[in-house]
Order: C-alpha cells, then sequence, then structure tokens
C-alpha cells in the first residue's frame, strides 16, 4: 500500500459527482437519439448507488445498501417502461431523432 | 411490528392483481368490468382508511396518521372522480383496455404509499411506483402520436427528476447518517448539525419534489403532457398526483426538515413565487383548454406553496385546504372539458366552447361556476382556498407572497373569465353531442361542493388542522 | 327541535323539488314542496306559541361552525327569542297557503314546474334564515338568498324580455342597498369586534360616544352604522329612492308577487330595524331619517296607487306605501306597532294579491283594469275575500288594519315631535288615498260595464278550490288577526309578550303615550279611510265620466303621477346612461388596449409576460431539462448563500 493514497469517502463522492454531470449534460446536450438519454439516465443512477454504497460503507450502516438493491430494482423496470414507450413513439413517429420530439409547444 | 398498518395499501394492491388476472382472462369486454371493480376496490380502501387505527409500523418506515389518513382520501376521491370520468371518454377514443383501470390503481397505491412515507426509502419506492405508472397511462392512447410525445417527455423528465431526487437523499443519508424521518428530525435539531452537504441534498430533494407537483421552473412537461395525454389520462394527473405529491412535500418539509425552516423557507417562496407568476402569464395567450388548464394548475399548486413557506401548522392548515377545494373543482372542470364533443370528436379550442350557454345552459353554468372559483371569486371554494393560504402569510408576517398572490390571482382571473365571456357572449357554435350520465354526475357533485363549500367550512378545515398539526407532532 | 323542523323543512321541501323535480315530474316535485311547507306551517306557530305561552326558554340553537378565521368566529345558529318565532310563524303559514294556491296557479303553465316551486320553497328558507339569525352574516345570507331567490322567480319566465329587465333592475338596485348593508356590517365588526346579535347589544354602552372623523366633519359611530344599514333596509323594502324596482318585479307570476314582494322578503328591511332596534336607539338622527323616509314613502306611493291601471301595480305601490307606515313607526320607536302591522299586512296583503292572480286567473292574463268590469257575479268568492283584504287594508273598523295602521299614526303623534307630526300629517294623507285607490280597484274591476273583449269576458270563470280556500283562510285573517292581536302585541303589556326583543330609547314613552292622546286623534285615521272610500264611490259608481274629466283638466298632475313622479326617467338619465357610456368608454379602449396591442399599462405587461413565458416552452426535451438544471442550481446558490 506503500505510495499510494487510501480511498476515502471523498473520492467515492468525486466520481458519482462527475457521473451525475455527465448524466444530467448527457440528457440536454444530446441532439441526437433518445436513447442515449436512456443511457444518461442510468449513469445518473449509478451515481447515486456509488453513493450509497460508499456512505453505507462509510457509516457502517446497511441502510444504503438496503437502498441501492432497490434503486437498482427500481431502474430496471424504469428501462423496460422507457423502452416500451420509445417503440411505441417510433411506430407513431417514424424517428427517434431529440430534435423530432416537439409537436407539442408553447 | 404491526403489519396490518398498511393493510389498505395492501389491499388495495392484491385487488389490483386480480382485477389484472381478471382483465386477461376474460376476452372481451373487459375494460368496463375492470373499471367497476377498481371503483369497488377504491371504495373498500377508502373504509379501511378511515377505520383503521393509526401507528408507525415496519421498523419507522411506514406511518399512518391524520394527515396520511385525510390525504389519503383524498387521493382515493381524486383517483375515483377521474376513474369515473373515463368511462365514456375511453371507450369513444378507442382506449377502453383493463390495463387502463389497473394502473390507474396501482399509481393509487404509490400515490397512498407517499403519504404514508416516514422514511426515504418507502418515499422513494412509492414514488416511483406512481411515477412509473403515469408514465405509461401518459403514453396510453399509443396509436396517437401526440399521446406518445406526452409520454417520452413525462418519462425522460420524470426520470431526471426521480435521479435529482434520489442524489439528494443519497447525500442526506450520508451526512446524517439515517434515512428514517424521526431519527432526521432528531438529529437535525441543533441547526450546527446541518452541514453543506446535508442543504445541498435537501434542495435536490425538494427539487424532485417539486417536478411531482409541477412547480415552477420544473413545470416545463405540463403544458406538453397535459395537452398530448388522452384526458381521461390528463383529469388523473391534474387531481390525486398532486394531492399526492404535495402531501409529500409537506411531511418531508415538517417532519424531518422541519428545524431546518429558517435555511429552505426562501427557497418554497422563490419556488411558490415563479409558480403564481408563471400560472398567471403564461395561461394568457393559450387557445387550447387542456393547455391552459395545465398552466392554471402550475399557478394553484403556487398558491398552496404559500402555506408550505409560512412552515406554521396553519400554513400546512392552509395548503390542505386548499387541496380539498382544488381537486374537487379540478375534478368538476375536467368532468366539462370531457364533455366538449362535437360530431364524436373531442374538441380542446376554447373558441369550440363559443355560446354555449344557448346550446347547453347546464354544461356552460357548471363551467362557469368552476372558473369562477378557480379566479378566487367569493363564495365560491377556490376563494376559501386561497384566503386560508393568505392568511396563514400574513399572520406570520410574508406580506410580499400574500401580496404577489393576490395580484397574481387578479392577472389570472383575467383568462378564467374570458372562457366565461365565450361560453356567454359569443355567438354559438354548433351545439356539442350529448354528455353521458356519469360525466353529468361528477360535474353536479363537485359543483355543488364548490357553490356550497362555504356554507360548511367548518368540519373540513377542522380536519386539516388536527391533519396538520399531526405533522408537528 | 320543532323550531328547527319549520326552519329547514322547506329546505328539504326545496332539495327534492329542484334536484329530483327531473327525474320525479313535476307532481311529486310540487307535493314535496307543499309537504315541506306544510310541517313549517304547523311548527312554527307551535314553537312561536310554546314560546309565548308554554314556557319554552329563548335561546339560540347552535348548529354548526361557519368560518374561523383568526379572531373571526361564525357559527350557524337559529335565535329562538318573540321576534324571530312571530316571525318564523307567520312566514310559515303565509308561505304555506301561497304554495298551496300556486298549485292552482301554475298548473296551466307551460313550464317545468318544479323548478318554479324549488325556488319558492328555497326562498322560505331563506327568509327563514334571515328571521332567525343569531349574527349579521348569518342574516346577510339569508338577505342575499332572498335577493337571489326574487330575482329567480322575477326571472321565471325568463323569454320575456320585460321579466328579464325587471329581474336585472331589482338585482342592481339591491346591490346599491347590499353595499351599504356590507359596510355596515363590516363597522360593527370593527367597532365591536364582533357581529353575533348577542355581544352587539350587550357592549352598546361602551362605545356610545366614539366617532369617526371624515372630510372635515364627524359622526358618531351609531348613526353612521345605523343609517348605512337603514339603506340597506331601505333597498330591500322599496323605501324611497330605492323603491324602483318593486314595480316592475311584478313581472313574475302572481304568487311570487303575494309572497316575496309583499308578504315576506320587502318587510325584511322592517325587520332589520326591529332587530337592530338597541341600536338605533342610540342613534337619534337615523331614527329620524328612519321616520321621514317612512313618512314620504307612504305618502308618495300611495299618489302614484291613485292612478295605475294594472291591477297588480296599484297594489305593489299599496305595498310600498304600507312599508312606509311601517318605517315611519319604527322611526319614532313604536316598533311592536310595525311589527305588528308588519303581520297583519302580511295577511291582508298577500290576500290581495292571490284575489289579483285570481281575477288575472279568471280573465286568462288580463291585468289591465280597464279592460275588466262587471265581475262581480263570475268570480264571487274572489270578489268577497277581496273586499275583506280592501276593508283590511283601508283600516276599517273591525279588520286588521283598523288595528295595526292606526296605532302606528297614533304613536307618531304621540312621539311629540316635529318629525311624529310630520308622518302623521303625511300619514293621514295616505290613509284617504288608500280608501280612494282600494275601492278604485274594486270598483273598476268587479263592478260596471264589463268592458274586456267578449270572448274573456264569456271565459271568466271562479278559480279551482286549491285557489279559493287559501283565499278564504287569509280573509280570516285579515278579519281576525288585529281584533284578536292587538291587546297582547301592543297593549299596556307589549313589554312581556316582545320579551326584550325590541327595545325602546330609555325615556322614550310613545308606547304608552299612545293611550293618552287626544280624542280626536283615535278617530281621524278612521274617517280618513271611510273619506278615501267615500270618493271611490263618488268617481267611479256616481260619477264615471269624472275622473276622466279631471284626468284632462289636470293633465299635467295626472301625467306626473302616472308616470311615478318620472323617478325612472331621472335615474335613467342620471345613473344609466352615464353608466352604459362610461362601460362602454372603458370596454372599448380596454378592448383595443388588449387586442390591437397598443403599448399601453399593466394589460400589455401582462401580455408580454405572458408571450416570454410561452417562448421558453419549446417543445424540446433539451431545453426542459435545462430549465430544470438551471432551477437547481440558482436554488443551491440561494441555499448556500442566504440559507
Amino acid at each position: 500500500m506503500v505510495g499510494t493514497m487510501p480511498v476515502g469517502v471523498g473520492h467515492f463522492l468525486v466520481v458519482s459527482a462527475i457521473l451525475l454531470v455527465l448524466g444530467v449534460f448527457g440528457i440536454f446536450l444530446n441532439r441526437k437519439n433518445i436513447i442515449i438519454i436512456m443511457m444518461s439516465i442510468e449513469l445518473i443512477l449509478l451515481a447515486v448507488n456509488l453513493n450509497l454504497v460508499a456512505f453505507s460503507g462509510a457509516l457502517g450502516d446497511l441502510t444504503g445498501q438496503v437502498m441501492a438493491m432497490f434503486v437498482l430494482t427500481v431502474a430496471a423496470a424504469e428501462a423496460a417502461i422507457g423502452l416500451a414507450i420509445v417503440v411505441v413513439y417510433f411506430r407513431n413517429r417514424g424517428s427517434i431523432q431529440v430534435e423530432d420530439v416537439n409537436l407539442m409547444k408553447g | 411490528m404491526n403489519w396490518a398498518l398498511a393493510l389498505p395499501e395492501i389491499v388495495l394492491a392484491a385487488c389490483g392483481l386480480l382485477i389484472l388476472v381478471i382483465g386477461v382472462l376474460r376476452k372481451s369486454d373487459s375494460a368496463q368490468l375492470c373499471s367497476m371493480l377498481t371503483l369497488g376496490a377504491f371504495l373498500v380502501t377508502g373504509l379501511l382508511v378511515l377505520t383503521r387505527p393509526g401507528g408507525i409500523g415496519y421498523y419507522g418506515q411506514f406511518t399512518v396518521d391524520s394527515f396520511a389518513v385525510l390525504t389519503k382520501l383524498l387521493i382515493l376521491i381524486g383517483a375515483a372522480l377521474s376513474l369515473m370520468l373515463s368511462f365514456d371518454y375511453n371507450d369513444r377514443q378507442g382506449i377502453a383496455r383493463f390495463e387502463y383501470p389497473v394502473l390507474i390503481l396501482f399509481a393509487t397505491v404509490g400515490m397512498m404509499g407517499m403519504v404514508s412515507a416516514s422514511s426515504l426509502m418507502t418515499l422513494y419506492v412509492a414514488l416511483e411506483l406512481q411515477s412509473l405508472a403515469l408514465y405509461v397511462l401518459a403514453a396510453f392512447a399509443r396509436d396517437e402520436l401526440r399521446s406518445s410525445e406526452a409520454g417520452l417527455k413525462y418519462f425522460v423528465l420524470g426520470a431526471l427528476a426521480s435521479g435529482l431526487l434520489l442524489y439528494g437523499i443519497s447525500l442526506v443519508y450520508g451526512f446524517s447518517g439515517t434515512m428514517d424521518f424521526g431519527v432526521l428530525a432528531h438529529a437535525l435539531g441543533s441547526p450546527a448539525q446541518a452541514s453543506a452537504g446535508l442543504i445541498v441534498g435537501v434542495v435536490f430533494v425538494i427539487v424532485g419534489l417539486a417536478f411531482k407537483i409541477s412547480a415552477a421552473p420544473f413545470h416545463m412537461w405540463t403544458p406538453d403532457v397535459y395537452e398530448g395525454s388522452p384526458t381521461s389520462v390528463t383529469v388523473f394527473l391534474a387531481t390525486a398526483p398532486k394531492v399526492a405529491a404535495m402531501a409529500l412535500l409537506l411531511r418531508v418539509m415538517a417532519e424531518p426538515f422541519g428545524h431546518l425552516l429558517a435555511s429552505w423557507q426562501l427557497v418554497i417562496e422563490v419556488v411558490s413565487i415563479a409558480s403564481m407568476v408563471l400560472g398567471a402569464l403564461a395561461a394568457i395567450g393559450q387557445t387550447n383548454v387542456k393547455r391552459l388548464m395545465a398552466y392554471s394548475s402550475i399557478g394553484h399548486m403556487g398558491y398552496a406553496l404559500i402555506g408550505l413557506a409560512v412552515g406554521t401548522p396553519l400554513g400546512m392548515r392552509g395548503v390542505l385546504v386548499y387541496l380539498i377545494v382544488y381537486i374537487f373543482m379540478s375534478a368538476g372542470t375536467w368532468a366539462c372539458i370531457i364533455a366538449m364533443r362535437r360530431q364524436g370528436l373531442a374538441v380542446e379550442k376554447i373558441e369550440d366552447l363559443s355560446g354555449l350557454a344557448r346550446t347547453d345552459p347546464g354544461l356552460a353554468l357548471a363551467f362557469a361556476i368552476f372558473m369562477f372559483s378557480m379566479a378566487g371569486i367569493p363564495p365560491l371554494s377556490g376563494f376559501f382556498g386561497k384566503l386560508y393560504v393568505f392568511l396563514a402569510a400574513v399572520q406570520s408576517g410574508l406580506w410580499t407572497l400574500a401580496i404577489i398572490g393576490v395580484l397574481t390571482s387578479v392577472v389570472g382571473s383575467y383568462y378564467y373569465l374570458r372562457i366565461v365571456k365565450v361560453m356567454y357572449f359569443d355567438a354559438p357554435g354548433p351545439a356539442l353531442d350529448r354528455r353521458p350520465s356519469m360525466l353529468g354526475f361528477v360535474a353536479a357533485v363537485t359543483g355543488v361542493f364548490t357553490l356550497f363549500f362555504f356554507l360548511f367550512p367548518g368540519p373540513l378545515v377542522a380536519a386539516a388542522g388536527t391533519a396538520a398539526s399531526a405533522l408537528f407532532g | 327541535m320543532i323550531y328547527m323542523l319549520a326552519v329547514f323543512a322547506p329546505l328539504a321541501g326545496a332539495l327534492v323539488a329542484g334536484l329530483l323535480g327531473r327525474w320525479i315530474g313535476d307532481r311529486a316535485a310540487m307535493a314535496a314542496s307543499v309537504l315541506g311547507m306544510a310541517v313549517a306551517a304547523v311548527c312554527g306557530p307551535l314553537a312561536w306559541a310554546m314560546l309565548e305561552w308554554g314556557g319554552a326558554p329563548a335561546g339560540t340553537i347552535r348548529i354548526a361552525t361557519w368560518i374561523q378565521a383568526g379572531s373571526f368566529h361564525v357559527h350557524w345558529a337559529l335565535r329562538y327569542d318573540a321576534l324571530s318565532a312571530v316571525m318564523v310563524a307567520m312566514v310559515g303559514f303565509v308561505s304555506m297557503l301561497i304554495h298551496v294556491y300556486s298549485v292552482g296557479y301554475m298548473a296551466h303553465d307551460s313550464y317545468r314546474r318544479y323548478r318554479f316551486f324549488a325556488y319558492l320553497s328555497l326562498f322560505t328558507f331563506a327568509m327563514l334564515m334571515l328571521v332567525t339569525a343569531n349574527n349579521l352574516l348569518q342574516l346577510f345570507f339569508g338577505w342575499e338568498g332572498v335577493g337571489l331567490c326574487s330575482y329567480l322567480l322575477i326571472g321565471y319566465w325568463y323569454d320575456r324580455p320585460a321579466a328579464c329587465a325587471a329581474a336585472i333592475k331589482a338585482f342592481v338596485v339591491n346591490r346599491i342597498g347590499d353595499l351599504a348593508f356590507a359596510i355596515g356590517v363590516a363597522m360593527l365588526f370593527l367597532t365591536f369586534g364582533s357581529i353575533g346579535f348577542t355581544t352587539i347589544f350587550a357592549h352598546l354602552a361602551q362605545h356610545q360616544t366614539e366617532r369617526y372623523h371624515i372630510l372635515g366633519g364627524s359622526i358618531r359611530v351609531y348613526e353612521l352604522i345605523a343609517i348605512l344599514l337603514f339603506i340597506g333596509a331601505m333597498g330591500k323594502s322599496a323605501q324611497l329612492f330605492l323603491h324602483v324596482w318593486l314595480p316592475d318585479a311584478m313581472e313574475g307570476p302572481t304568487p311570487v308577487s303575494a309572497l316575496i314582494h309583499a308578504a315576506t322578503m320587502v318587510t325584511a328591511g322592517v325587520f332589520l330595524v326591529a332587530r337592530m332596534s338597541p341600536l338605533f336607539d342610540q342613534a337619534p338622527a337615523a331614527m329620524t331619517l328612519v321616520a321621514v323616509i317612512g313618512g314620504s314613502t307612504a305618502f308618495f306611493a300611495a299618489t302614484i296607487g291613485c292612478v295605475q291601471n294594472d291591477i297588480k301595480r296599484v297594489i305593489a305601490y299599496s305595498t310600498c306605501s304600507q312599508l312606509g307606515y311601517m318605517f315611519l313607526g319604527e322611526g319614532v320607536g313604536a316598533y311592536p306597532a310595525s311589527i305588528f302591522h308588519l303581520l297583519t299586512h302580511a295577511f291582508f296583503k298577500a290576500l290581495l294579491f292571490l284575489c289579483a292572480g285570481s281575477v288575472i286567473h279568471a280573465m286568462s292574463d288580463e291585468q289591465d283594469m280597464r279592460k275588466m268590469g262587471g265581475l262581480w257575479r263570475k268570480i264571487p268568492i274572489t270578489y268577497v275575500t277581496m273586499w275583506a283584504g280592501s276593508l283590511a287594508l283601508g283600516g276599517v273598523f273591525p279588520f286588521a288594519g283598523y288595528y295595526s295602521k292606526d296605532a302606528i299614526l297614533e304613536a307618531a303623534l304621540a312621539a311629540h315631535s316635529a318629525v311624529g307630526d310630520y308622518g302623521f300629517v303625511m300619514g293621514i294623507l295616505a290613509a284617504v288615498m288608500t280608501g280612494f285607490y282600494s275601492w278604485r280597484l274594486l270598483l273598476m274591476t268587479f263592478h260596471g260595464k264589463p268592458r274586456g273583449d267578449h270572448h274573456a269576458m264569456a271565459h271568466a270563470h271562479e278559480s279551482p278550490w286549491v285557489m279559493t280556500v287559501p283565499l278564504m283562510v287569509l280573509a280570516v285573517g285579515a278579519l281576525s288577526a288585529g281584533f284578536l292581536l292587538h291587546g297582547i302585541v301592543i297593549g299596556p303589556h307589549w313589554q312581556y309578550f316582545w320579551r326584550g326583543t325590541l327595545v325602546l330609547a330609555p325615556g322614550n314613552q310613545v308606547m304608552t303615550a299612545m293611550d293618552q292622546l287626544p280624542g280626536w286623534a283615535y278617530v281621524v285615521p278612521s274617517i280618513a279611510g271611510l273619506l278615501g272610500i267615500a270618493i271611490a264611490y263618488w268617481f267611479y259608481w256616481w260619477n264615471p265620466m269624472l275622473p276622466v274629466r279631471l284626468a284632462s283638466q289636470f293633465r299635467p298632475l295626472y301625467l306626473f303621477l302616472l308616470n311615478k313622479w318620472y323617478f325612472d326617467e331621472l335615474y335613467d338619465a342620471l345613473f344609466v346612461r352615464p353608466a352604459f357610456a362610461l362601460g362602454k368608454l372603458l370596454w372599448q379602449t380596454g378592448d383595443e388596449t388588449i387586442i390591437d396591442g397598443v403599448p399601453n399599462g399593466l394589460a400589455d405587461l401582462a401580455v408580454d409576460g405572458s408571450r416570454g413565458a410561452v417562448k421558453i416552452q419549446t417543445g424540446s426535451i433539451a431545453v426542459y431539462a435545462f430549465t430544470m438544471l438551471i432551477g437547481l442550481v440558482v436554488l443551491v446558490g440561494i441555499f448556500l448563500i442566504w440559507g
């Protein structure tokens, strides 16, 4: 372990914050494909899970890990529903380009 | 562990599974049957909610107090009313499938869980149960582009909001070491405990919940989703989830974060003012009734938030009275909007209402009553909703909020009264189709409530007062 | 319990008739509504009798909390005291008779009748709420409720433009009075911190000397409040200057005129002043105003009544005039006499209107007396009962009006003040004219040559028994009410009867002085009435050409009276046209500002704001997400900097 820095909870926080920012930016900077938005959402949830597990370890408390399990489960359901909606949308519109999603405005 | 605390939710969920099975097994016309069964399940659940004793169970995850009971009843009423309005509409739009009532039912289970949550974990799971069902409902007319676009937008933005909420939850957990509301409240008892990380976490949580009640500036999904979704779904979105999300926000702000009032008060004020102003202004130029109602609902949530910003039991009571009043007048307004159908096609432009007073005086009268009430004109119920929040704000010295509230409601009354003007003074267009009796029933019940609320506000206000003080232990 | 039943039975009837009428049909709706009224008509007098003679304690019956906001607590409660109970008894009884009568009167109406009966019962309920109110807000609720029902019923035949115009006129004129009333109530709350009668009356002594300073002058709080409340009463009771709506209100069906515009609603103003008598006693200037307006109205309305040709309008102006008498009595402090006249008047004026309705019914909806005549053989029951009503109205012994009207005139004289004397003279003149126009009506309608077209005359027939029985009951009331009641209501023991609900100012001896006037004072009112009757006979029996000659000889005076002193024209020129012009101006500029986008003022700011708010709503998911993020960052910023 000589020469290496011990990995503390702060490092996890920084990584997860970066993941969060990546995810959020992925949603509104991306001009291409709705699938990329779905991936960005997964990224945000991963950031959260990393946070939860890191805190759980640091606090010595299991709640965070239980929560992470719930988040994983819900994320799976969310992804399924999201993809289903994207499929329905594609059938109607014939495209899943982000800039095409602008029928309603004002 | 007292598992029976969640009996209403358990019964309702079991009914949901049963109805799902019945819907799958019966080949034809299962939609009507499932809807009726769902209404029955709501009724049973409502009775259970009323009669079961309160308490805290599931290791502090789940609480039943008078606040939860009141809001659950409101949620069930809202869900039942919107389900009743959907019967005929779904039939004619060709979306009468048995999944519809089942989804409504599961969303309702989620909402009931939300208002009973006493830990961040329950909060999240219940919120997602509600949201996932709502995403599907928004896209329910799957052969219609507008509906699927509404579903898509709702899903993407909703998922983003949940992500932010979750991130906030993880921060709050990390910096306080617990997810339990009671323990959190205890840990935050001295403001010195509130580190910057925790505070950022609280803001993230507020943002996630503000999205669900469509408060500005997290409202952007609302007009598009309201417009695009089938109107029956919009009715549902505009009633029960509003109550559930607002109630959840009240509980989270009052119970675990109650000691941080001084910190979050300004945030809620900003959100409230932004919502009121946006709701009043953006609706002025609208031509689509559904879109107009979306902006109107944003404004109404702004008024309700005034009570939360006050942060006292009196303010919370104001919010609850507002929700009670709002759910009825909103359901009534939507009943009138659903009745807008000409030669078999649903119409939703304001000009389609012109001269309604001469072609259908009953509907026009009901619509006018709801519009006057939304505008807050005494002695209709909407006036009392505003009165109680403004009163609480004034008593706590939040003059800015009260004054902006009064000003925006004056501006807002312009577009409500415009609808009345179109109905009563414009040249009549072709008559609307004959409306089904269920719409008339819902409009009449909610109309009578709206019109005569002022006679006996006592019991409801007292119930709201009890519920609000339950939040403050 | 019986008392509550008396108040709420009409509501039940109204709800059943109104909400279910469409499904259960007109007959069932009528039955429900009449049944509700029958219960009220039995329970009302019973509750009153129990209070007066059965030893039931007076008090309040609390029903529910109404409004609770800060220090402002209001409860729904019924006040059970002598004044309220006697009003409940009267309203319930008269209203029941009119309901029964309406069953026959509206039988041929082409509209759905359940609506009519629902309104009628609802009106009765509102009136009962008004008289049993325990606080001013509840009273105001009943006040507005009777007003609302009145407009609905005036405009019942909503496709007649005159009916709609009359309903709107009644609405607008009453708003003026109601505004003053509402301000008065607000000032009472400011002064006493409460709007409950009990609290106000208990603390009257504390604020006696408080004054408001306005425009350099100052006025006692009590005077101002009393005047404001009286202006409200003037609107409702159609007193001079605010009377213009009442004659037009006759566009409604005749039973409505009988119930609302004669027997009950219009007396609400008189009731209000009586209810607030402890306050009015502290406001001598306001009392003077009440007496002057009352006496003037009695005279003024009677002059117009002498030349009207519409049978209902004659009775309408007579109502106006009689209400003037009641205010005159109150103005000199003789509240018991006024309320007594209110009660007897309810009987004989309802009777007169119902008789007029019966005549109109017989004449196939003809209301012009010039086209009647010679009817007495065809409708004998109506004829006889109308005689009874007219005798009562004219104040002929031993009919009801003799006791109550004379009492008011005696009280005016006994007040020994300039105002009282003025009121007495006006009252005597009005009494002459009352006798005149009553018999003019009788003679023109029932005697002489038939002047109607042959078809209508041949068709004339007596009304069915559901209409004549109420007439007979009311005729018995008109005959006997004064004779039976005057001893206990205004006799030497009047204070025992009213049990402190009607309060005379300390030192005001008018009730005892009434009995100690010189002998002529008791005879003059009766002689005046008989004189009027004699003139009417002279004009319309022996010399039928005389009125025509007089009318052409004194043409300006005749036109002046026929056109009701030109009040409508005056108001039209003074208020209505300028208001319309102003409205048009505002509407045009306002409309143009918003629609044409002329940059001007707040409206434009709102429109600009609206465009801006909508502009960010581009429909793009990316923009929506970005807005949320901006919001998040701003909120975190706020939290970290100020939190």
